[in-house]
């Protein structure tokens, strides 16, 4: 079974960039939003195996996504991958704080992205 | 009649009687003396040479008077006219009957003058003198003594004489003891009012140079209007409030001095903390353990300057940079403190505006290159449609060009955070040759393109520091790529690691184009290139070295380098160990 994926980030470049490099790895992708409340409703709405958000979106930023999807105890088994643009230690700690499973730092290779997501649905099986 | 009077006594005058003034009583008792004689029929001449003889002796003393009253250098010698005025009375009264003429007491004239002189032995002269007159009708053989009582009284009219003599002498002696008396009196007020008028003037004269000194510290007081300037005493009770103090925090300097203490215009729970950090420094005053913490440094004698919050009166806060300082009395004790503040509520301002821009710019740059990088390599790893060896060689390139413009775009935002302290480290103990080893591996790559040989010589015991790996691998990279980038192909970069007592020293060692030793010291600034960089066309734009610098003096490093043109360049860098750090730390 494929896994299912929401994208969330203003950037319509960089959600392109993510959709196609999962797609053509075989990933579902779900949903692609561009702001936080959207993202939120999505991942509420759909119950995906991962969630790649943007830290820095319009409305509710990736870490605040990341926090109320974790208050959910339905959707305990949706893994969070954060994008940002920050790299230093201090901001990837706080993103796995929020829950996130994983952070990866922009620019990325989509190459990374694919290998990292791989590896997270290997660990669920 | 009072004015005539004084003008005669400034022509005569008798403080100083000139030697005719003293003649002129003896020559008008000589006139009065020959008007009787030509007029009374009773006083006749007896012998008519002697009596000329005195005339003429009388006149001569006179003229002689006169004289020395014109050279009064010769006043010394005045005494000579009494004594031959004696002559001359003697002489006129052996003239005029001897010793029954009447004449003869006329003598106590000139035995006045003599006898006035100052020393005692005139007395004697006096004496002597006037005896010699009054004996002069025997001498000459005028006459003789006509029976004993004659002679009796030729003995005691001069002894008489010597009598007078001695008085008018002690009582000379006396009024000019007490004129020399009077005169020093008189100079000792004139000196004392000569120092009173100096000191007056002295006076006068420090008082305009306080008064100015007054004005100008007044207007520099009241000038300083951006600044707060508080004095308080050791308690911190104010008593000096200057206009930027009013300005910053609301009061007057009526309403504050002597009235309000200078913590209640901070936040208590900052002077609170400020003063547990401290550990609670036995100051000024034990009451308020916030105060003694805002003046410990100053009370110590240092110039402490931190940022503080200012309360205002109606609750609101501004921050301010302090300087505290003590006052100090004659005997250099603390009386007070001074406290200097301003307003850094734009400066705060505009460092947040500029972390801001910079966050902001550093995320619109890496969000395109991004996309950019993101689509290169989409484009490289498409499986259904291969690129050419062409189109990947140029796909290449831009990809090279983009991982650049991210390298600058990171530099140039640590040099911010740099700039305004805030660079963050993440340090823990790491071992220097991983490190080390690491940044060789992956310069080989780039070295191999260009033609260079690197060579690695790590010591093989273990040095470890206490870092942030990553900047620490940021630095030696920036090392190691800089002595790739100035090396010509077929030359060397040697890479080593080695160790002292206290420290770790890696050198990055190239055989490159070096750099020109006038250039040596600008080397660390910012956007600083080589002249040996920009002639040879070496791509940068100057803050590798400065990063790289920067992160060493964030390990409490130091770095050096030693150049020569055309030969190459060595930059060393040395951190200290960790056991050392720890010992010195302790």
């Amino acid at each position: 079974m494929t896994s299912t994926i929401v994208i969330a980030d203003d950037d319509r470049d960089i959600r392109e960039l993510v959709r196609i490099s999962l797609t053509r790895a075989g990933f579902e992708v779900v949903a692609d939003v561009d702001d936080g409340n959207a993202a939120l409703a999505a991942i509420l709405a759909l119950a995906p195996d991962v969630a790649i958000l943007d830290v820095a979106m319009p409305g509710l930023t990736g870490l605040e996504v990341c926090r109320l999807v974790r208050e959910q105890l339905t959707l305990a088994h949706v893994n969070i991958l954060l994008l940002s643009a920050a790299a230093d230690d201090a901001s990837r700690s706080a993103g796995l704080t929020a829950g996130a499973t994983d952070y990866l730092t922009k620019p990325f290779s989509p190459r990374e992205l694919v290998a990292r997501l791989a590896t997270m649905s290997s660990e669920e099986q | 009649m009072k004015a005539l009077f004084q003008r005669v006594l400034r022509i005569v005058s008798v403080d100083h009687p000139s030697p005719l003034l003293k003649q002129a009583p003896t020559f008008a008792a000589f006139v009065i003396a020959l008007l009787l004689v030509a007029t009374v029929p009773s006083i006749v001449v007896t012998h008519p040479i002697m009596a000329t003889i005195g005339i003429c002796l009388l006149v001569a003393g006179t003229v002689l008077a006169g004289v020395f009253t014109r050279r009064p250098q010769l006043h010394a010698w005045a005494v000579i006219v009494p004594v031959i005025d004696l002559v001359a009375i003697g002489s006129f009264r052996a003239g005029t009957g001897g010793i029954a003429s009447m004449f003869g007491a006329m003598i106590v004239l000139p035995v006045v003058w003599i006898a006035a002189e100052k020393s005692r032995a005139y007395i004697i002269l006096a004496a002597v003198g006037s005896s010699g007159a009054l004996l002069m009708p025997y001498i000459f053989g005028i006459t003789v003594p006509q029976d004993g009582g004659e002679l009796v009284r030729a003995v005691f009219t001069p002894l008489v004489y010597l009598f007078v003599a001695t008085i008018v002498n002690e009582l000379a002696r006396q009024s000019r003891a007490q004129l020399t008396a009077i005169r020093n009196l008189a100079d000792d007020k004139e000196r004392m009012l000569q120092r009173t008028f100096e000191y007056a003037s002295q006076l006068e004269e420090s008082e305009a140079k306080f008064r100015s000194g007054d004005r100008m510290l007044r207007g520099v007081w009241a000038a300083v209007t951006e600044q707060s300037v508080i004095g308080t005493d050791v308690t911190g009770l104010i008593d000096a409030w200057n206009p930027g103090a009013q300005k910053l925090l609301g009061p007057s300097a009526q309403e504050a001095e002597g009235k309000s203490y200078v913590f209640d215009y901070h936040l208590p729970q900052e002077l609170e903390d400020r003063a547990r950090e401290l550990n609670y420094p036995p100051g000024a005053t034990v009451l308020n353990p916030g105060f003694s913490a805002l003046v410990e440094s100053a009370r110590l004698g240092e110039a402490e300057s931190r940022e503080w919050t200012y309360v205002r009166v109606d609750g609101s806060t501004l921050p301010v940079a302090l300087s505290v300082t003590k006052r100090v009395d004659e005997a250099g004790d603390t009386v007070g403190y001074l406290f200097v503040a301003a307003d850094v509520t734009q400066a705060r301002e505009v460092a947040r505006l500029k972390d801001e821009f910079v966050g902001l710019i550093s995320h619109e740059l890496r969000t395109p290159l991004s996309s950019i990088l993101g689509y290169l390599e989409l484009m490289k790893d498409d499986a259904e449609h291969p690129l050419s060896d062409e189109q990947m060689q140029y796909l290449g390139v831009a990809e090279r060009n983009a991982h650049r413009l991210l390298r600058l775009v990171g530099d140039l935002l640590f040099t911010a955070q740099v700039e305004s302290g805030k660079f963050p480290l993440y340090s823990h103990d790491v071992g220097l040759e991983h490190i080390v080893t690491l940044a060789v591996e992956s310069a080989r790559p780039v070295a191999a393109a260009a033609g260079i040989t690197i060579v690695e010589e790590v010591a093989d015991s273990t040095s470890v520091v206490h870092g942030d790996p990553l900047r620490l691998g940021q630095a030696c990279d920036n090392l190691i790529s800089n002595a790739i980038k100035f090396t010509p192909d077929g030359g060397t970069v040697t890479v080593s690691l080695s160790k002292t007592d206290k420290d770790a020293v890696i050198t990055v060692r190239d055989t490159g184009m070096g750099i020109a030793a006038s250039e040596l010291d600008q080397l660390f600034a910012r956007f600083f290139r080589a002249s040996t960089a920009t002639r040879n066309a070496v791509p940068g734009v100057g803050l590798g070295l400065t990063i790289t610098k920067a992160i060493v003096t964030a390990h409490h490093g130091e770095m050096d380098v030693e150049s020569e043109e055309g030969v190459g360049t060595c930059f060393s860098v040395t951190l200290p160990l960790l056991q050392v750090a720890r010992v010195a730390a302790s």
